[in-house]
């Protein structure tokens, strides 16, 4: 019981693969200042003030709150998203900046497992789990 | 037990990390600023500034004003184009401050309410003194771009195409100088404004 109860935590608080609303928020909102990769080298981001991070290096120290945060309220020159993005989409954005924090190690061997990992992740967890707002509809 | 959970979860924490990366359609590229040089007068507007006051353009006449259309959410050019504005403030000495007004004008009044706008100005350390940043009702907004030729379209909520213009304005509220492209050359700008201050 106390492992089934580990894996879940672990699922609902790692976070999941990616998925197309990730993909799209992320690539219509970041990608061209953090980069296709979250590696900081966006189309823009040579000519901005201070270079964007590199998500590898920096995310893993930071909780979910910390950096829904900065995407919510913008730091620097980033934008602030809460005015734009509903509270899935924010929350979209925040698992493909852990996701892409993750990107580079080689566990090819774990791939065969992705049918499970697909099915864990339509689970909306974090709203399950009570943690966050549900995801909305579209109008 | 614990061991075998600990063990189970360092695993586990593995598989997330397998996916490829993709590419994305939608990247913009840093194309080089363009300068055309301009004789368009600037009809007088009224907008709302960042503490929600009246603006009149009128009461900049006299001095050199420098515009940049932008809007808070924006994700590509707009960070570029305010952060040189930025950097014109900061290469003003106290007298050109004066004579020099800056102004942000939104292209996305649906987002860009005051609140967000003195927010934004907060976060790029805009000195308020000599800059500010407009909004207003689309239909008066929409007279201001088209008096300065800026196209904008909505795709979504808090995204939007526009012109990447900065236009500097002489001080008979005649636009004469625009820069075209995301990241105008801050010290370039400031030589056209202080030929501006000396005709």
């Amino acid at each position: 019981m106390q492992l089934i109860f580990g894996l879940l935590a672990l699922f609902a608080f790692t976070g999941c693969g990616r998925n197309e609303r990730m993909d799209l928020v992320y690539g219509e909102r970041c990608a061209n200042c953090h980069g296709v990769g979250g590696r900081g080298d966006g189309t823009l981001a040579a000519a901005l003030p201070s270079p964007p991070p590199d998500f590898r290096e920096t995310v893993q120290r930071k909780s979910n709150s910390q950096i829904r945060r900065i995407i919510a309220e913008g730091k620097g020159t980033m934008p602030a998203f809460d005015p734009a993005l509903r509270p899935a989409e924010i929350n979209d954005m925040l698992q493909m900046v852990r996701y892409l924090s993750r990107e580079g190690r080689q566990l090819a061997w774990w791939e065969k497992y992705d049918t499970l990992i697909a099915a864990h992740c339509s689970i909306p967890w974090e709203a399950a789990l009570g943690l966050d707002d549900p995801p909305e509809k579209k109008p | 037990m614990r061991l075998l959970i600990i063990h189970s979860l360092a695993v586990l924490q593995l598989v997330f990390t397998s996916l490829g990366v993709e590419s994305f359609a939608h990247q913009a590229e840093l194309k080089p600023v363009e300068r055309r040089e301009a004789q368009i007068p600037i009809n007088d507007f009224v907008l709302l500034d960042q503490s929600s006051q009246q603006f009149k353009f009128g009461q900049v006449a006299g001095r050199v004003v420098v515009v940049v259309f932008a809007y808070t959410t924006c994700p590509d050019v707009c960070p570029l184009l305010t952060a040189a504005l930025r950097q014109v403030q900061s290469g003003l000495s106290q007298e050109e401050r004066n004579k020099v007004f800056l102004l942000t004008i939104t292209t996305d009044p649906e987002i860009d309410a005051p609140k967000i706008l003195t927010s934004y100005a907060k976060r790029y350390g805009a000195d308020l003194t000599n800059w500010s940043f407009l909004t207003g009702n689309p239909g008066e907004l929409q007279k201001v771009w088209k008096n300065f030729g800026v196209g904008v379209k909505r795709k979504a909520r808090g995204l939007v195409d526009h012109t990447p213009l900065t236009a500097l304005v002489d001080r008979q509220g005649k636009m004469r100088i625009a820069y075209v492209g995301p990241a105008p050359d801050a010290k370039a700008v400031l030589k056209d404004v202080r030929a501006l201050l000396a005709q």
